[in-house]
C-alpha cells in the first residue's frame, strides 16, 4: 500500500469515526437540550404540549421559583456534604490502604488484597438488606454518617491507589529514607504528592458517583430534610400531580446538574483519564 | 600478593584509618543465599568498586551498608561505629541510585535541602552547603528547575549534589552511570574520579562494567555468587588474578584459557606442555602448582605472532588503535590475540603464535591461581 493510499484510507476512517461520534453526541445531548428547553417554558404552555421547544414564549420564572421556594438548595447541600465527605474520606482510606498493600510487608497481605479485590464482584443489591438492618439497629439512618459510611469501603479505590503506588519507583522512597525521613514523612512528603494524578482521578470518580448515587440514599434517607438531590428530585417526579409544573421540574433537574457540569469543565482531563482506565495522561 | 578472601572471608588489609568494615555479613532471600559470610575492609578515603556480573550480590551488599536491606548475620561498622542496626538516615551514608531517585515534585534546590531539613540543619548552613555543592558540580543555574526539566547528565549531577550536601562518612554509588550514553558515561567517570581526589571521601561504587572499575577504583572488589573473589588495585586484579573467574571477567577481550596436558619443571619453574605439544615456560614455581587438572591462562596482548603454535585466522575485529584476531589452533582450541594498529591480515590466513610464558597464569582444578613469582 502506497503512502498516499494509506493516508487516504486513514483519512476516510477518521471521517467515519467523526461522523459516528457526532451522531452519538447528538443522541446523547438531545434529552439534555430538551430538558433545558422545557425548563425555559411557562408551565401553562407545557400543560398543553411539550413540543415547540424553540418557539417563544420563554421564561426564567421556573428558575426564579427554585431560588425563592424550592427544597432543591437543601437537597443540594445534603448532596454536597455527602459527596465531599465520601470523597475526602475515600481518598484518605484508599491512599493509606493502597500504600500499605503496595509498600509494606505484613503477614496475610496477599490474602487480604485478594479479599479486597473479591469485594469488587459483590453487587450492592446483595448486601443492601444486612446493611439496612445494621444501620437501623444502630439508629443511624437519616444522618450524614449513614449516607457516607457504607460507600467508604471502596475496593476500586484501594486497587487504583495500590497500583499507582506500586508504579512509583521504590528508589525514590529509599532516597527519602536515606535523607532521614520517617516512614510517615516519606508517605506524606514524597509519595502522596507524586500520587496527585491518581488522587484526582479517584476523587472525581468518587464525587460524581456519590453525587449521582440513588440506591442507598433511597434506603437510608427517609426524612425529606435528609434527602439528597437524586432522592429529592425523584420524590417530586413521583408526585407530578402535586408539582408546580413540568417546567419547574425540569429547571430543578438542570439546577441539580450544574455542579457536576462545572466540576467536569474544571477537571475534564482527569475525568477522561478516570473513565478510560487511566490511559489518558 | 593480591588480597584475597580466606576461608572465613577475612581479608588482609592495610592499616589505614577505619572506614567501612563488613564482618561475616550474610544475606538470604528465602532459600537463595545472596551474600555468604562476607568480610571486607574499605579504609577511609578509598574509592572501592564492587565489580561482578549481574546477580553476584554487589548491589545487595551496598544496600545492606545503606540500611535498605537487613543482613541475616554479621556486623557492619563505619568509622569505628557499628551501624547495621541503625535506620538508613542515621548511618552517615549517602547514596546515588541507578535511576537517580530525585524527588520529581521538588526543585533541584529542594531535592538537595530535603535531607538537611529532616535533621534540623540551620537554614544558613543548608544554604551554604547547597551553594558549595552547586558550584562544585556546576549546577548553580539549575537550582530552581525540576528534575523533569534536566538532562540525564544534569540529573546525575544533582543526585551527586544531594549526596555531597549531607557530608556523609561514605558515598555509595549503585551503578549510577548505567543510564548515561557512552560519551557522557566516559566524562562522568573522569568527573567522579576528580571529585574523589578533591574530597578524599570514602566511596563505594557498584558496577558490572570493568572499564568503570579499572578507571575509577583505588581498589576493586571482584564478586561472584555472593562471595569475594579478589580485592586489589586495578592493575593487581588485571595482572595477577586470584581466580580463573577474575581472569575471565577482567580485561577485554577475556583471558585465553588452554588445558595443560602435562607439567614439567625447568630451573624450579613450571613449564606447561599443551595438548598441541607447545611448551610454555612460566614464571610460576613448580612447587606452587598442585597435582591434578591445570589450565593455562594467557591474555591477548601476551600472545605474539611469529613462531610457535600454528593457527588459522577466523575473525578479525578492527578497533582502530588495535586489532583483535580470533584464531583456531590445530587441536581445535580457539584463542584471541592482539595486533597493534590496523594489521594487514585476512580471514583464513595461517599464523604462528608464541605465548609470553612470563605473563602466563596457571589455574588449578578449583579455578584458583597458582602463585607466580613477583612480576
Amino acid at each position: 500500500m502506497s503512502a498516499d493510499t494509506y493516508r487516504r484510507g486513514r483519512s476516510l476512517g477518521d471521517r467515519a469515526i467523526l461522523v459516528a461520534v457526532v451522531a452519538l453526541t447528538l443522541v446523547w445531548i438531545a434529552p439534555i437540550v430538551w430538558v433545558l428547553g422545557l425548563s425555559l417554558k411557562p408551565n401553562e404552555v407545557l400543560m398543553r404540549t411539550t413540543g415547540g421547544l424553540l418557539s417563544p414564549p420563554f421564561t426564567l420564572k421556573n428558575y426564579a421559583d427554585i431560588i425563592a421556594s424550592s427544597s432543591v438548595f437543601g437537597w443540594m447541600m445534603n448532596s454536597t456534604i455527602v459527596a465531599a465527605g465520601q470523597t475526602i474520606l475515600t481518598l484518605v482510606l484508599a491512599s493509606l490502604a493502597g500504600y500499605g498493600f503496595a509498600r509494606t510487608d505484613f503477614p496475610g497481605r496477599g490474602v487480604l488484597f485478594v479479599v479486597v479485590l473479591a469485594a469488587l464482584a459483590v453487587p450492592e443489591q446483595a448486601i443492601i438488606v444486612p446493611l439496612h438492618t445494621m444501620f437501623a439497629f444502630f439508629e443511624w439512618h437519616n444522618t450524614y454518617g449513614a449516607l457516607i459510611a457504607p460507600r467508604l469501603a471502596f475496593p476500586f479505590g484501594v486497587l487504583l491507589m495500590t497500583q499507582y503506588f506500586r508504579a512509583i519507583s521504590p528508589e525514590i522512597e529509599e532516597a527519602a529514607l536515606l535523607d532521614s525521613a520517617s516512614r510517615f514523612k516519606v508517605f506524606w512528603r514524597i509519595v502522596l504528592p507524586l500520587s496527585i494524578p491518581a488522587q484526582a482521578t479517584l476523587g472525581i470518580y468518587t464525587f460524581l458517583h456519590a453525587w449521582n448515587d440513588y440506591f442507598w440514599p433511597l434506603v437510608s434517607a427517609t426524612k425529606p430534610e435528609m434527602y439528597t438531590l437524586t432522592i429529592g428530585l425523584a420524590s417530586m417526579q413521583t408526585n407530578f400531580a402535586q408539582t408546580e409544573g413540568i417546567g419547574f421540574l425540569m429547571a430543578q433537574a438542570v439546577f441539580a446538574g450544574l455542579p457536576v457540569l462545572i466540576l467536569y469543565l474544571f477537571f475534564q482531563r482527569h475525568i477522561i483519564s478516570a473513565v478510560s482506565g487511566g490511559s489518558a495522561r | 600478593m593480591p588480597e584475597q578472601a580466606d576461608q572465613n572471608g577475612q581479608l588482609a588489609h592495610n592499616s589505614a584509618p577505619p572506614g567501612l568494615s563488613l564482618r561475616h555479613v550474610g544475606k538470604r532471600f528465602g532459600s537463595f543465599e545472596a551474600i555468604s559470610n562476607l568480610s571486607l575492609e574499605v579504609p577511609e578515603g578509598e574509592f572501592a568498586v564492587f565489580l561482578g556480573p549481574s546477580g553476584c550480590g554487589k548491589s545487595t551488599l551496598l544496600r545492606m551498608v545503606a540500611g535498605l536491606e537487613a543482613p541475616n548475620g554479621g556486623e557492619i561498622h563505619l568509622g569505628g561505629r557499628r551501624i547495621d542496626s541503625l535506620p538508613p538516615g542515621d548511618r552517615g551514608v549517602a547514596m546515588v541510585f541507578q535511576h537517580y531517585a530525585l524527588y520529581p515534585h521538588m526543585t533541584v534546590r529542594q531535592n538537595m535541602e530535603f535531607g538537611l531539613r529532616n535533621i534540623g540543619t540551620q537554614a544558613t548552613e543548608i544554604a551554604r552547603r547547597v551553594a558549595d555543592a552547586a558550584e562544585m558540580l556546576e549546577i548553580g543555574t539549575l537550582l530552581e528547575r525540576k528534575p523533569a526539566q534536566l538532562s540525564g547528565g544534569q540529573r546525575q549531577r544533582v543526585a551527586i549534589g544531594r549526596a555531597i550536601v549531607k557530608e556523609p562518612r561514605i558515598f555509595l554509588f549503585d551503578e549510577p552511570l548505567s543510564n548515561l550514553d557512552a560519551a557522557l558515561r566516559a566524562r562522568t567517570r573522569v568527573e567522579l574520579a576528580r571529585l574523589h581526589q578533591r574530597m578524599r571521601a570514602t566511596m563505594v561504587f557498584v558496577t558490572h562494567d570493568q572499564v568503570e572499575a579499572m578507571t575509577m577504583a583505588t581498589r576493586i572488589v571482584v564478586m561472584n555468587r555472593g562471595r569475594i573473589e579478589q580485592v586489589g588495585t586495578p592493575i593487581e586484579v588485571y595482572r595477577r588474578p586470584a581466580t580463573r573467574f577474575v581472569a575471565s571477567f577482567i580485561g577485554t577481550p577475556a583471558m585465553n584459557f588452554l588445558p595443560v596436558a602435562r607439567l614439567e619443571e625447568q630451573a624450579g619453574m613450571a613449564v606447561a606442555v599443551l595438548a598441541n605439544g607447545a611448551r610454555v615456560a612460566t614464571a610460576i614455581p613448580a612447587a606452587a602448582v598442585p597435582a591434578g587438572e591445570v589450565t593455562l591462562g594467557i591474555r591477548a596482548e601476551d600472545l605474539h605472532p611469529g613462531s610457535g603454535m600454528a593457527a588459522t585466522i577466523e575473525v578479525i575485529e578492527r578497533l582502530g588503535e588495535r586489532t583483535l584476531v580470533h584464531v583456531r589452533l590445530t587441536d581445535g582450541a580457539t584463542l584471541i590475540y592482539d595486533e597493534p594498529g590496523d594489521a594487514e591480515l585476512e580471514i583464513g590466513q595461517p599464523v604462528a603464535l608464541s605465548p609470553d610464558g612470563q605473563a602466563a597464569h596457571l589455574f588449578d582444578a578449583d579455578g584458583r591461581a597458582c602463585a607466580a613469582e613477583a612480576r
